[in-house]
């Protein structure tokens, strides 16, 4: 995380270019087709498409590493839950069993094997399109274009001014544990059981949430003295108008999720296993 | 010509409060004037400046009396909105009050909020922030800026919206000296450039008289209790009796025993008109400047050439060392990001250092936790709301014990000493929430001291307090170092160095710059300069009036001080 609180790299990629809203409406369209699915041929198209998308944004891969880590260990750790505990699952979905890994109280099917395959492929396909959305998309810009949709700016402006206070927060708290830390209420090992830290913990949010609250309070009154709420609506500074790209990509986003209800409907309906 | 503000026979009492916090104002506020209005905290200073921007009533609800017209309207007949088309508030706390993202998007806002088109507002802005110097940082984040650089910020965001009266409310409350001076200038080229109107809340009278104002409005327990010129408020020698602090260099004749009543140009560092005013002060600085011997102490800490960075590379740490002795108390100077605070954060072992040691009482205590160190050297915090976690006032103070499993008769008696000593004991069955800002202050100090540490680090530990509390707080930290114990003051109030510290420490981009007395260092042009320091008005004086020897006349105010200890 930079310093302003958000994740945002600058950058002029098409989809740094792309509108907010239109950026959330993808988004949407892609998170549905990969639910519906379990076909690991439509996973491997999204994929291709994602992770080329990805790579000409341009994102230094150092400032995604945790995020990208983190979803390749849950996956991988998924599946080896899967196949540990439910070795033979496969077959419930294909009716067949092709015995390979023997495991001594059970033995791994390929079915199995093929659906933890899909499975992971699956999870994947959101990576890219996490990434891209978190990465590319300033806050502000985001918070206009949520506006311009039909959020009203009063919730959409709350998204730009908590990424603007949560630094200033993690900051007060972690002085305040530090002052506690020095008089003995600290969270390292030397001060005591679990519980013991646990209750230093919570004694320190005590003071870091009041302070939280009354930063509410001026923040509101200096809101206000700056006519914020008076209007029934507002302009934004970093906002930017629809331009053709992104009307062109909120019908394209609108119409492959079309393709891909027809697709699941007519086509693909259920797990796709090759080798039966 | 017609009043732009103009209060009659005002008063206003908060809603859940019994007694009025105004009672009977009346005051007019012409076009083109600037305003001072000063006063101790509960004056009432804040209060009007609510009245004066709709805070009041449409934030905080009571009932007023008397009438209040701004530009000829009854505030509370217009909203919050276009009352500040009017009156254009630049608050104390910076951080709350930059409400963007970036400089551009915070400037912005309140063109954002009259859904200007974009295209004129991106003009706007840039104009503006070009007004006060700006422009450069346009697309900076609120977190590359320094507290001087945010006030800017909001001032061009004010300046924005033609607003024809400009409110500040506490101005150089969390600004370094060179910066507050900064903003004194700025404030008063605009005033010049603009014909605005502009009202100036404060209670650091030296620092806002660094520039000219057209008249003084004294407020005390919710009344006026006096208004003038800056000459006649200053010569009237009032000031002190409503907690406020007259320039030093306005003690400093008192000291000397010269009659001010009816002196012109007190406002400024300057040349006065007082005929044998040099052979005066130069004898009384003579007789009263003599520098005072310190015996030598063992040292308590000990640093011994640290260093330390995030990024090994790049060194935010260099080099430091310092000592402090039993009984001392030494000032740590410097501005903004000059390693102060990281520096503190070694010490207490919160930060490790890459090289060099720190010794306590002779022993090396590079390998204690930051538990042990807390036993032997305290840290407060700057805001004592910070530190409380507990209810009741007793049990802040005992938690500290609590916690290292001491029996509970030792706890309780260990628990009223301290607050004896930091005059809390009548209180000590009392919540915490009945105690005022600067009670709590000595609350957190509280719980420092029944830990019992020969040493504690002290941060900004008068930021906020005005004079009355200021004084009270440092003469019992005074107190507490005659007991022996070393104190290490983080601040840049240069003031509280001068009178309390017998040492400065000046940091400056992570290197020591200069270790001497306070004195010495503040007359060094380079090393005050660096550390965003300035030279003291008492030096300005002496040499305004050619005095022999300014060292002297700063040494003799220092003293005199000392040997008061009070003019209540």
């Amino acid at each position: 995380m930079n310093r302003t609180g958000s994740l945002y790299v600058t950058g002029n990629s098409l989809f740094h270019r792309l509108d907010g809203a239109v950026k959330l409406v993808l988004f949407m369209a892609w998170t549905v087709m990969t639910y519906m699915f379990l076909d690991l041929r439509v996973f491997v198209l999204m994929l291709i498409v994602g992770i080329t998308l990805l790579v000409t944004a341009g994102i230094p891969f150092k400032r995604m590493a945790f995020l990208f880590w983190l979803m390749i260990i849950f996956t991988v750790l998924n599946g080896i839950f899967i196949l540990l505990i439910t070795p033979t699952f496969g077959t419930r979905l294909t009716g067949t069993n092709t015995p390979v890994i023997p495991l001594g109280y059970n033995t791994i099917n390929t079915e199995t094997l093929f659906y933890v395959l899909t499975l992971s492929a699956k999870y994947l396909t959101l990576l890219p399109i996490t990434i891209l959305c978190i990465f590319t998309t300033q806050p502000s810009a985001f918070a206009s274009s949520l506006n311009r949709i039909g959020i009203p700016y009063k919730i959409a402006y709350a998204v730009s001014i908590a990424l603007r206070y949560i630094p200033d927060l993690t900051e007060e708290f972690r002085s305040t544990l530090n002052s506690m830390q020095a008089r003995g209420m600290g969270i390292s090992k030397e001060d005591g059981s679990i519980m013991q830290r646990l209750r230093n913990l919570a004694a320190v949010v005590v003071p870091v949430l009041q302070s939280a609250l009354h930063r509410i309070d001026s923040v509101t009154n200096a809101m206000e003295l700056r006519g914020f709420g008076t209007q029934k609506r507002r302009t934004w500074y970093n906002g930017k108008d629809m331009e053709p790209m992104d009307w062109i990509f909120a019908v394209l986003g609108v119409v492959l999720l079309g393709v891909g209800i027809w697709l699941k409907v007519k086509l693909l309906k259920n797990f796709w296993y090759p080798f039966s | 010509m017609q009043p732009i503000i103009s209060f009659q026979h005002y008063g206003f009492k908060y809603k859940n409060q019994s007694e009025p916090t105004l009672k009977e104002i009346t005051l007019d506020i012409y076009p083109g004037e600037k305003i001072w209005i000063a006063g101790p905290s509960g004056s009432g200073k804040s209060t009007l400046a609510h009245c004066i921007n709709g805070l009041i009533p449409f934030t905080y609800g009571g009932e007023a009396a008397g009438s209040l017209k701004i530009a000829g309207q009854n505030p509370s007949d217009l909203s919050i909105f276009e009352l500040s088309r009017t009156v254009g508030t630049i608050l104390q706390d910076q951080d709350s009050q930059f409400v963007g993202l970036t400089v551009a998007e915070d400037t912005a806002f309140v063109m954002e909020n009259k859904t200007m088109p974009r295209q004129q507002m991106k003009q706007k802005v840039a104009a503006s922030l070009n007004m006060v110097d700006m422009l450069e940082y346009i697309e900076h984040s609120p977190y590359e800026l320094s507290g001087g650089q945010k006030q800017n910020v909001s001032l061009a965001g004010v300046l924005s919206t033609d607003a024809d009266v400009l409110l500040f409310d506490e101005p150089l409350a969390n600004l370094d000296p060179a910066s507050g001076r900064k903003a004194m200038q700025l404030i008063d080229d605009i005033h010049r450039e603009s014909g605005k109107t502009i009202i100036i809340i404060e209670h650091r009278v030296e620092d806002v008289l660094q520039q000219a104002v057209d008249r003084i409005v004294l407020m005390n327990e919710g009344r006026i209790a006096a208004m003038g010129t800056p000459d006649e408020i200053l010569s009237s020698g009032i000031l002190r009796s409503y907690g406020l602090r007259p320039p030093l260099y306005v003690e400093a004749l008192e000291h000397a025993g010269i009659p001010i009543r009816d002196v012109q140009g007190l406002g400024s560092p300057r040349l006065l008109d007082i005929p044998g005013l040099k052979p005066k002060l130069d004898t009384w600085s003579e007789q009263a400047g003599v520098k005072q011997e310190r015996g030598y102490s063992h040292a308590l800490l000990e640093v011994s050439s640290i260093k330390f960075g995030y990024d090994p590379m790049h060194p935010v740490i260099q080099d430091v060392s310092l000592q402090i002795g039993a009984g001392e108390i030494v000032a740590l100077l410097g501005n903004n990001g000059a390693g102060k605070s990281t520096l503190s954060q070694l010490i207490t072992g919160i930060l490790k250092p890459q090289s060099g040691r720190i010794f306590y009482d002779g022993q090396d205590i590079s390998t204690w936790s930051i538990r042990r160190r807390g036993e032997a050297i305290g840290y407060v915090m700057q805001n004592p709301n910070r530190m409380i976690t507990q209810h009741m006032i007793a049990e802040e103070v005992g938690l500290g014990l609590k916690v290292r499993g001491l029996p509970a008769a030792e706890i309780k008696e260990r628990v009223e000493n301290a607050l004896k000593i930091c005059g809390l004991y009548p209180f000590r069955n009392w919540p915490v929430s009945a105690l005022s800002y600067g009670q709590k202050k000595r609350l957190s100090i509280a719980s420092i001291l029944v830990l019992e540490p020969k040493l504690i680090i002290l941060d900004e530990p008068t930021a906020g307090q005005d004079y009355h509390h200021y004084k009270e707080f440092m003469d019992f930290i005074e107190s507490l170092s005659s007991r022996g114990m070393g104190f290490l003051l983080i601040t840049h109030d240069m003031y509280l160095a001068l009178e309390y510290a017998a040492r400065a420490v000046v940091l400056s981009g992570g290197r020591v710059i200069a270790e001497d007395s306070v004195t010495d260092v503040l007359s060094s042009p380079e090393i005050t300069e660096a550390a965003h320091l300035k030279e003291t008005s008492l030096s300005l004086f002496a040499k305004a009036n050619g005095l022999s020897s300014p060292e002297r006349f700063v040494q003799a105010f220092i003293n005199e001080e000392k040997k008061g200890k009070g003019h209540e």
